[in-house]
């Protein structure tokens, strides 16, 4: 059958999908809605506060090796700040970055400064990776900031083929500074746990895609321990976060979130 | 040219001594004009290349392939001993400069400003932006001096700094790591262009490729041509010699065409003017030349009586108008070219409110003119176009009178 027949079908049955017109595709059962989805996706990977220590990897066409960062980040969901510590390389150990909404700060004990990072620098570059100062501080929120509308469920999804995953698009508010035009996801419809997300600009473009891989369970939610993050315009880049612990519902001291905590540096 | 339709219009033009003075007072005027209304439109858009060009790519700029599109650090550009030293030798180029620009975020206490950071090197710089006649206070850039700052004076305001400041530079190096490094604020530079004064930064060109680390290497290299008019050339030549393939030579309308473009709907805005003007001009002269006709066709009645040939009469009327317009165009232009040259050596600056306001829009503030031959030989050859077709129809009216009715009827 040519594509275009598939198309033609598809349009006929009245659930096309232009960017998704895969045959895979069906429709959803009523039962949960997509902002339901989409709140237990955001929820398998934030608890009310976590802890997580990752790795980054980041390979560029500049680089003859990958670039490898450590960090720790503190972060509180509902207060909606977080916390950002280096650990390497050795050049960047004890930079902080300290998110209390709106601000973003950074501080760099080497030279004994904070920066305070303006709006217009957060879709710069994070640490030299293809992530960006949004990404680091979760600006926007995917659940507050977007409205989610259900697709359909895929059986097998492109990085998980023995995954069945419900089909989300998420398209931001008019009013929110929201970097993206719109997000599909693919959430395990048992497990909860996002599977791949694909982020387009406001002209529809695929502009980079994040797969979830390793997915393990850690105190009752299942959880991926590998990002990997490709931005399509950008031949030969790629960033890995391996997640190296990660603790969900952790207590975190009020004290973390603040800039005594920031200029402090590796103890 | 001493025939008698020759002898006759030069007589008639000095019979009526007024009638000839307003027509020529008329054509000298417009005249005066038209070349004036270029020679001014000239000096502004020179001045708007001149300037938008020094800060941005230069008459020309020397860049890898690519990066005209691109504009990211991927397309380097090796600056080489072997390319200084060709720049050199050719002729018509006045300066050239090699920088490296980059984005970094400039900090100072609780304020920061993303900012265009251009390595640019001290000795060379001046030859194609002429930064130093910008500067407010402080110095440029000095050879052998590291970690030193030129900020735009918008560009300290929203930072908070003055002379003598540290600010700090954060930004994403080559090599991906990330490039932080205190600089002091040695100087401050004002340009036409608001924008560009809040969010452009000179650091030296060893500090930048210190900085983003990025070897002995160059984003572009910025030409300035001796003369505006030979870019295109100037263009070629330096693309037939430096043709080794890894290097491109595009010029200031490539690399800024958002310019180009502003220039060409101003221009087009002229012309449209000028077109008015030489319509009015054109309805000027046939109006005084037929009016000059009616009144004297008795006199034409008499001379075709006389036995005077209807195409002679045709002739003389014509002769008559075109020795109008000839010896108006002299004279406007006797006097309009000084006009020019003089604007243009002596240009008057605008203060003020209105200097603020132009400021804006990137114009450079001053009313200046610009001499190229061609404006004044153009505008002769259209107002003598003018003559031609406006003469035509009174000395077709008067060729056509019937003798006997003229002199009945007078």
């Amino acid at each position: 059958m040519s594509n275009y027949l598939k198309v033609v079908i598809i349009l006929l049955l009245g659930s096309a999908q232009p960017s998704l017109a895969l045959a895979s595709l069906r429709p959803a059962s009523p039962g949960m809605s997509a902002t339901q989805i989409a709140n237990r996706a955001e929820e398998s990977l934030r608890g009310d506060q976590t802890v997580i220590q990752a790795q980054m990897t980041v390979r560029s066409p500049r680089l003859t090796q990958p670039r490898m960062i450590e960090f720790t980040s503190w972060d509180d969901r509902l207060g909606k700040r977080s916390f950002t510590r280096m650990e390497a390389p050795a050049k960047d150990k004890g930079t902080g970055f300290l998110k209390v909404h709106p601000n973003l700060w950074m501080y760099i004990p080497r030279v004994e400064r904070t920066v305070r990072i303006p709006p217009s620098m957060m879709l710069q570059s994070w640490m030299g990776s293809d992530l960006t100062n949004d990404d680091l501080v979760r600006e926007s929120s995917q659940t507050d900031d977007y409205d989610h509308r259900l697709l359909g469920i895929e059986d097998t999804v492109k990085n998980h083929p023995d995954r069945e995953a419900y089909v989300v698009e998420y398209i931001p508010h008019e009013d929110t500074p929201v970097v993206w035009g719109k997000i599909i996801a693919w959430i395990d419809t048992e497990r909860d746990v996002t599977l791949r997300q694909e982020f387009y600009d406001e002209d529809d473009v695929l502009i980079r895609t994040m797969q979830y891989q390793e997915i393990q369970p850690v105190e009752k939610r299942w959880v991926s321990h590998l990002w990997i993050l490709t931005p399509e315009q950008k031949e030969g880049h790629e960033t890995q976060v391996r997640i190296k612990r990660i603790e969900f519902d952790a207590e975190i001291d009020d004290t973390v979130f603040t800039k005594r905590n920031l200029k402090k540096g590796l103890r | 040219m001493n025939s008698l339709e020759f002898r006759l219009a030069w007589r008639s033009l000095g019979r009526n001594p007024r009638r000839t003075g307003l027509t020529l007072a008329a054509t000298s005027f417009a005249m005066m004009l038209v070349v004036n209304m270029t020679g001014l439109s000239n000096g502004s858009h020179e001045e708007m290349v001149e300037n938008g060009v020094r800060m941005a790519s230069g008459h020309l700029s020397l860049m890898a392939p690519d990066h005209l599109e691109e504009r990211t650090l991927e397309q380097p550009l090796a600056w080489t001993q072997s390319l200084r030293t060709h720049l050199e030798s050719v002729p018509d180029i006045k300066g050239f400069a090699p920088r490296m620009d980059a984005f970094a975020l400039v900090s100072h206490e609780e304020s920061a400003q993303g900012m265009l950071i251009r390595g640019s090197d001290p000795t060379r710089e001046n030859t194609v932006s002429e930064i130093e006649d910008r500067l407010t206070t402080g110095r440029f850039l000095r050879q052998g001096e590291s970690r030193e700052i030129v900020l735009g004076q918008k560009g300290a305001q929203t930072l908070g700094v003055e002379l003598g400041d540290q600010v700090l530079l954060y930004g994403m190096a080559y090599s991906l790591e990330s490039a932080y490094e205190l600089f002091t604020v040695v100087g401050l530079v004002r340009f036409p262009d608001a924008e560009l004064e809040r969010t452009l930064a000179f650091i030296s060109l060893e500090d930048a490729q210190a900085f983003f680390v990025y070897a002995d290497r160059v984003t572009e290299v910025a030409i300035l041509a001796e003369d505006s008019y030979q870019v295109e050339d100037l263009q070629n030549r330096l693309t037939q010699t430096l043709s080794d393939g890894d290097l491109r030579v595009h010029t200031w309308q490539e690399v800024v065409p958002e310019l180009d473009q502003i220039i060409a709907i101003d221009k087009g805005g002229m012309y449209l003017i000028l077109l008015l003007l030489t319509v009015v001009v054109g309805f000027g002269i046939l109006n005084t030349i037929l009016m000059a006709v009616l009144e004297r066709k008795r006199e034409f009645g008499i001379l075709l009586a006389l036995g005077l040939k209807p195409s002679k009469i045709f002739k003389v009327v014509y002769l008559e108008s075109l020795l109008l317009a000839g010896v108006g165009i002299v004279i406007g232009l006797a006097i309009s070219i000084p006009m020019v040259l003089y604007l243009q050596a002596h240009p008057i600056p605008i203060t003020g409110n209105a200097a603020e306001g132009i400021s804006q829009l990137n114009i450079e503030v001053s009313i200046t003119s610009k001499f190229r031959a061609s404006n004044p030989i153009r505008s002769t050859l259209i107002m003598m176009g003018v003559a031609v077709v406006a003469a035509f129809y009174p000395a077709l009216k008067a060729s056509r009178g019937q003798p006997i009715d003229v002199v009945q009827n007078a």
